[in-house]
């Protein structure tokens, strides 16, 4: 029952498929979409005004908001760790990520009600942040388990797909609401809840709680240990899956960052830069279910290898003396396109090889290294650019990248070729 | 997806849609203004040079405020169209940075002699810092800035300063473009942020600001032709040149958040605080050759340049005071 076909306008593939497939995803898959989609909108909605609201209505300096969302990023790292070992161990990875969504939604009702604070909002943005962080582990393992192991990262390609709708939506709904009632940020957190209060609804009446590949609910002294979950670090091969994915992570150039140097390079009108964010926005939602499905056929290991290709591009414009729009564009849509050839894939490659019953403490572990490698990559990009320069910078980091490609390729066909247990 | 569930979120998805709906339509047709009709209060004072301030709204500090001229202890509305969140004026042409009228974005406003709309600039920031130069050649604008959250990038603030030819009305250039030198080598680092430019009264070619990166606050001295800047100093916020071009009036960081202004001599690069001890966020203006003025964020006052008397209130309820010199 979980097979049913979803809706053919928005999943048909055109691009990879030779004989018409028909792009069969699981009708919790997409559920799971639908239910990131509604949160996203009501995040996004949030996060576009919020700014303006602190100083419009508040009298808030803007600095405030970047130091309160700094200091929360931590904490909801190592959240990640611990609600996917505990979705695990009470094997209930719908309700674990079910109170991930349900606290961001209580976070909006907060701000609607009573966020003209600096400090209640510095309390409910760290809410959303932990309840974030709470939420991705389970969720990813419960797309996993409802997708068949040949199907992996096509599912998760339709689930960022919608999750990035969601996102693109969000600004604009917020837009469409001041237009209409200017300066009414109280109407935006309002929708922003309902929002919100639909996800939460949808994930809890629709998604499916033990998909097909979910283990068989046992006694209870048959729950995974910590030190079972522990011990995936030191398994062979998804330790070897943890280490390229590090190893990537650390050589790539944050978005921010890249966003930064981009902007060193051309000389914009102030009202183009929020588009490029956009650009790289729509890229990447087209582009992450044909992704997807192109690694399910082609193999997960080579679309991997040829999404972090893809940031060559993006350093190379960064190299350039000076940019047009032309480059600019194509170094975005390759920008969107490396992030759907990797975060999805490389979660789905883990999902192939953890076993079923330590799914989401396996994907929480992978999201938090590759977090502190994303950190880590920050860090020694802005020390690198301040010592040497931009291009010299950038030009190390292309170095990095590509030795760090020679070393994952054989690691991450090793890590692929056995499952643990199958 | 058994029948109850079914009907609980239909009933769900139709509650949703009513509220949701109903409120915004209801905001829609309710109160919703972004500027204030308030007006702002001279207060009795020695001081002959006219000021122009922009009118704050106390219960809703935030809101545009009209554009005003106090002289002679008296207070004078200059514009209908014109309404503000920063004001700055000099030579006949003069910048209004606000929200725009929607509510949604920002915009600035380039407005001649007789306070009329010349060009409008749609700003992608909240309104922080304007200034023109005093032969009306050149303008400046500092915005703040939110990283957007797609992807999972950074959400911290950043600022953009733009340079304006105020005859066109365009932006010719952004401080994030122009090369920096320190002690005569290239300067640049991933967090460079550049604030607050006051253009030298003599050469409006040349220019001060403020550069941001990791813990320090250089003053940077620039030159818009040759699109460079080199770093004087550290420990320098929001500089204001004075009219003989030979101090720096500035904000001196206390603390997070938490300012001191002072002032300081080129010549010898040494300075003292003045008067006022309230921490103060502003780009403080000459309103003589001896005398600031500024606002706390809700009033206007003066204060002595050279660190003695006490500071008197010059305004009530305005911000973003310009000395009209001449």
């Amino acid at each position: 029952m979980y097979q049913v076909e979803a809706s053919k306008a928005l999943l048909k593939p055109r691009l990879w498929a030779r004989r018409p497939l028909g792009l069969r995803v699981p009708r919790n898959v997409v559920l799971l979409g639908i239910v990131s989609m509604l949160t996203d909108i009501s995040a996004e909605m949030v996060a576009t005004v919020l700014p303006m609201y602190l100083v419009f209505s508040l009298g808030a300096s803007p600095l405030a908001l970047g130091a309160i969302d700094g200091t929360y990023r931590g904490a909801a790292a190592l959240v990640q760790v611990a609600s996917g070992f505990a979705s695990d161990r009470w094997r209930r990875p719908k309700e674990v990520a079910g109170t991930g969504y349900a606290m961001s939604a209580l976070g909006k009702v907060a701000l609607a009600g009573a966020g003209n604070t600096i400090a209640g909002i510095g309390a409910i943005v760290a809410f959303d942040r932990i309840g974030k962080g709470i939420r991705t582990a389970p969720r990813d393992a419960l797309i996993s388990l409802s997708s068949t192991k040949e199907g992996l990262a096509t599912s998760f390609g339709v689930h960022r797909a919608l999750d990035s709708a969601g996102a693109m939506l969000g600004p604009l709904v917020a837009f469409g609401i001041l237009l209409v009632a200017p300066a009414r940020f109280d109407a935006v957190f309002v929708v922003s809840t309902m929002f919100a209060v639909l996800g939460v609804a949808v994930l809890f009446l629709t998604v499916q709680g033990r998909p097909r590949r979910a283990p068989a609910p046992t006694e209870a002294d048959d729950a995974p240990s910590f030190r079972a979950a522990a011990g995936l670090v030191r398994d062979p091969r998804f330790g070897l899956l943890l280490l390229a994915a590090a190893g990537l992570s650390v050589a790539s150039i944050s978005d921010a960052l890249i966003y930064v140097g981009l902007q060193r390079k051309i000389d914009f009108e102030p009202a183009v830069f929020p588009l490029l964010f956009v650009v790289t926005a729509i890229a990447f939602m087209a582009l992450a279910i044909p992704f997807g499905q192109l690694a399910d056929r082609v193999g997960r290991v080579p679309v991997l290898l040829a999404g972090h290709a893809m940031l060559f591009l993006v350093y190379g414009a960064l190299l350039l003396n000076g940019l047009d729009y032309a480059v600019l564009i194509l170094s975005l849509v390759a920008l969107g396109a490396y992030f759907d050839a990797t975060e999805g894939v490389m979660t789905a490659l883990a999902a192939a090889v953890l076993p079923e019953r330590l799914q989401a403490s396996g994907i929480g572990i992978l999201i938090t290294v590759v977090s502190i490698g994303k950190l880590v990559s920050s860090l020694a990009f802005g020390a690198l650019w301040f010592a040497i320069g931009l291009e010299a910078a950038v030009l190390a980091f292309g170095v990095a990248l590509a030795l760090m490609l020679a070393i994952a390729a054989p690691l991450l066909l090793r890590a692929q070729r056995h499952p643990l247990h199958g | 997806m058994d029948r109850r569930s079914k009907r609980a979120l239909a009933v769900i998805l139709a509650l949703c849609v009513v509220l949701g709906g109903g409120y915004v339509v209801h905001a829609a047709f309710g109160p919703s203004r972004t500027t204030t009709d308030a007006s702002p209060d001279a207060v009795a004072s020695s001081v002959e040079t006219p000021v122009m301030v922009r009118a704050v709204d106390p219960a809703n500090p935030n809101l545009n405020g009209g554009v005003f001229v106090v002289a002679d202890g008296k207070v004078r509305r200059r514009s209908k169209e014109l309404a503000c969140e920063r004001v700055y004026f000099a030579a006949g042409r003069g910048i209004c940075m606000g929200v725009a009228a929607s509510g949604v974005d920002y915009g600035a406003t380039v407005f001649d002699r007789r306070l009329r709309p010349e060009h409008s600039i749609s700003l992608t920031g909240l309104p922080s810092r304007a200034r023109v130069s005093a032969d009306g050649r050149y303008g400046a604008m500092t915005v703040f800035v939110s990283g957007d959250a797609y992807l999972e990038s950074s959400t911290a603030f950043s600022t953009r300063t733009y340079v304006l030819d105020m005859a066109r009305g365009e932006t010719i250039g952004q401080l994030e473009q122009f090369e920096v030198l320190k002690d005569g080598a290239r300067f640049d680092a991933a967090d460079f942020n550049f604030w607050g430019i006051t253009f030298d009264p003599a050469d409006s070619d040349r220019f001060y600001a403020t550069l941001g990166t990791g813990s320090h606050h250089y003053l940077v001295e620039g030159s818009v032709g040759a699109r460079s800047m080199r770093v004087l100093r550290d420990g320098i916020e929001c500089p204001s040149l004075s009219p003989d071009g030979s101090r720096i009036a500035f904000k001196s960081r206390t603390g997070e958040g938490r300012w001191r202004l002072h002032v300081l001599d080129l010549a010898s690069l040494a300075d003292h605080p003045v008067a006022e001890t309230r921490s103060i966020d502003d780009q403080a203006e000459w309103l003589d050759r001896d005398t600031l003025v500024y606002s706390d964020g809700t009033d206007v006052f003066v204060v002595d340049a050279d660190g003695g008397g006490e500071p008197q209130l010059l305004v009530r309820d305005a911000t973003s005071p310009v000395a009209l010199r001449n």
